[in-house]
């Protein structure tokens, strides 16, 4: 049983994380993903949810607490944005090595100076190489399915990797809309670590590592990245003969049978790229939609196969200067070797910029690599 | 069919819940809908809007609304500072909350319409206030429901009772009030609608410098107007250290700045000698 309820994208974390079973949350408050701390206190408060509260002073010391949690064999759950995920930075790589099962909400948000709270997945982008898993929601339903999914994926013995929710700050951490309250009990047991630190037999992780066992252990993360791909189409599969909905972890594609011409894109602005998508098709132009959902691990073999002879253009809600959007780069050298006719790089939303069908049309239309207005 | 609708406002007057409640009665009535505030740096009394999407179909824009079919607007005095028919469709319905006839409103569409409501009246009558000051967001969704839109009244009703608790009662009266007293009617505009010219803003490195009133004369947020006695002032200072827009000058005495005073009413509570009285204000220019 389940009721739909109209939820911001921040309530539907914390719900998903309660319904999730995360027994331990550390969490510093940012603009905009407060909400998401304040309604789990709240639920904690009632006794709703049944989870340890751990006030922290920074969001270092929230991933540092997480990591503890985890390692003592309780299920984690933060969330954070922006600065705070800059903050972070040294413990995310610290929860991939210790190989700490944490899931965490991100609401994608620009990072100063330049004072902005707005959309941008720049944050998250910038974090790629931390060894974390990284979805990008486009609803809410998708929010509260994508934090049970990456719990069943992160803690499963052939993983055993951190997992990143994000969702645009505001676009979606904000704006409210239906949402299923499934319970995830069929799904999602409580957490059972490999090994725990437990005191009655003392032991250490994270000591002194030579060279040969360091690289034994960044492949294995690598391997377990390759592995998590694999077991994500199983874990899809799972959740739809369960509840019925096909929340997609790797890539949701759209109208793409017949497409010429096809977007590529991640997180809300891909919802908005299916209304983009039917009024092009309106104006004879044989558009589609490869909305990518999991960043990393990145699918390589997925996206080669569904873009083979595709004018491809690639929408990027970040920017890595110097070079380009970080996903088209990382499309470009999936492609290297396969005969795409075309690949063209797009940038648009930068800082929270509204991002509307018709910010598609006129990207497509014009040679412009930059939309820096709102077309309304 | 798909409706959308902006709401104007300011930060307090619950503009933001009034969209998600709209869409709380579209979703329990069985269509999709959606809703989206827009933030910027958000105070009380700085000007908010919010927008809501109701659909027979799933709603996939993750956009903001650009070309709404309902106008709310919560505040009588925000028209003075922001464009609230932008982008209505011909035949939109704009909801006001004002003590104007529909007769009134100048715009450039051909024809909309008007619906007009004193809310504020309204919410003052059924002692709907918080911290003093008065909340028009549920008797204008009441208003509301009297445009174009498949909804229905006592669903409303029932979901503030519900959600309200204690208050419930009050806002369903209000609710009620709104919804018969509001006038409904067609109004032709001028039909001369204006483009305004998009503003280029070339800026290398974020650089400001010290200035007063960026914000322009924000007197216009004030709903209540507070006013010292001197008699009983003893220039202890505590106003002025406590106001948080520096809207109390240092001369001889303390002398409240009217251009810029919100009327949050911060001095009226930290005044010890309970100097700092307030009333509703009345600007005679607008």
């Amino acid at each position: 049983m389940y009721e739909v309820k109209i939820l911001t994208g921040n309530e539907t974390a914390a719900y998903a994380a309660m319904n999730s079973k995360a027994r331990v949350v550390a969490a510093y408050p940012i603009t905009p993903v407060t909400p998401v701390v304040e309604t789990i206190s709240k639920l904690v408060e009632e006794g709703r949810m049944h989870a340890k509260f751990i006030r922290v002073e920074s969001e270092h010391s929230a991933m540092a607490a997480c990591i503890g949690a985890s390692a003592a064999g309780s299920r984690a759950f933060t969330a954070t944005s922006s600065h705070g995920l800059a903050y972070m930075h040294e413990m995310l790589h610290w929860a991939t090595n210790a190989r700490t099962p944490i899931v965490m909400a991100v609401a994608n948000r620009a990072i100063g100076p330049g004072w902005n709270i707005w959309a941008d997945l720049g944050d998250a982008l910038s974090q790629r190489d931390t060894g974390w898993i990284q979805f990008y929601c486009s609803n809410n339903q998708e929010i509260y399915d994508t934090i049970a999914m990456a719990y069943k994926l992160a803690e499963d013995r052939k993983v055993l990797l951190p997992a990143m929710v994000c969702y645009d700050g505001f676009v979606l951490s904000h704006t409210s809309m239906p949402v299923e309250l499934t319970e995830f009990d069929d799904f999602l047991s409580e957490y059972e670590p490999v090994w725990k630190l437990d005191a009655e037999n003392p032991f250490t992780h994270g000591n002194i590592l030579p060279p040969e066992d360091f690289a034994e252990l960044r492949h294995n993360i690598q391997k377990s990245h390759d592995r998590a791909l694999k077991l994500m189409k199983k874990i899809e599969e799972e959740f739809f003969e369960l509840y019925g909905r096909r929340t997609p972890l790797i890539l949701e594609e759209y109208k793409m049978e017949d497409a010429e011409k096809v977007i590529v894109t991640m997180g809300a602005i891909g919802s908005e790229a299916k209304v983009a998508v039917d009024s092009l098709r309106e104006k004879k132009v044989k558009a589609g939609l490869v909305r990518l959902k999991s960043f990393r691990p990145f699918p390589e073999k997925e996206l080669r196969n569904l873009l083979e002879d595709k004018k491809v253009y690639v929408f990027d809600r970040a920017i890595s200067p110097g070079s380009g959007g970080p996903l088209y780069n990382e499309l470009k050298s999936a492609l290297a070797f396969s005969p795409v006719k075309r690949i063209i790089p797009k940038i648009v939303g930068i800082g929270g910029i509204d991002v509307t069908k018709r910010t598609f049309e006129r990207a497509i239309f014009e040679r412009k690599v930059w939309i820096k207005e709102v077309v309304s | 069919m798909l409706i959308s609708v902006r709401f104007h406002g300011r930060g307090g007057q619950g503009a933001v819940t009034a969209s998600k409640l709209l869409a709380e009665v579209a979703n329990s009535m069985g269509y999709y809908s959606q809703s989206m505030p827009f933030f910027g740096a958000e105070r009380r009394g700085a000007p908010v809007i919010s927008f809501t999407r109701i659909s027979d179909e799933p709603i996939y824009e993750m956009s903001q609304v650009y070309h709404p079919n309902i106008v709310v607007v919560l505040d009588p005095l925000i028209m003075k500072v922001v464009d609230v028919f932008a982008g209505v469709k011909e035949g939109g319905t704009i909801v006001a909350n004002t003590t104007k006839t529909p007769d009134e409103f100048v715009f450039s569409q051909r024809y909309l319409n008007i619906i007009a409501v004193d809310a504020t009246g309204i919410a003052i009558k059924n002692d709907l206030l918080v911290a003093g000051l008065p909340v028009v967001n549920t008797p204008m969704l009441g208003a509301l429901l009297r445009a174009q839109i498949p909804l229905e009244i006592e669903v409303l009703e029932g979901i503030v009772g519900k959600k309200f608790g204690e208050e419930g009662e009050k806002n369903v009266k209000a609710i009620r009030e709104a919804y018969d007293l509001a006038t409904v009617k067609l109004v032709r505009g001028s039909g001369k609608r204006k483009y305004p010219r998009k503003k280029k803003i070339k800026v290398e490195f974020p650089i400001s410098t010290p200035s007063e009133g960026v914000a322009g004369k924000t007197k216009l947020w004030r709903d209540f107007r507070p006013k010292i006695d001197y008699e009983k002032c003893n220039n202890c200072l505590n106003c002025w250290l406590h106001c948080p827009e520096s809207a109390i000058r240092l001369n001889e005495h303390v002398e409240i700045d009217y251009d810029y005073c919100k009327g949050c009413l911060v001095c009226t509570t930290v005044c010890p000698k309970k100097a700092i009285t307030f009333e509703r204000e009345v600007f005679a220019d607008v």
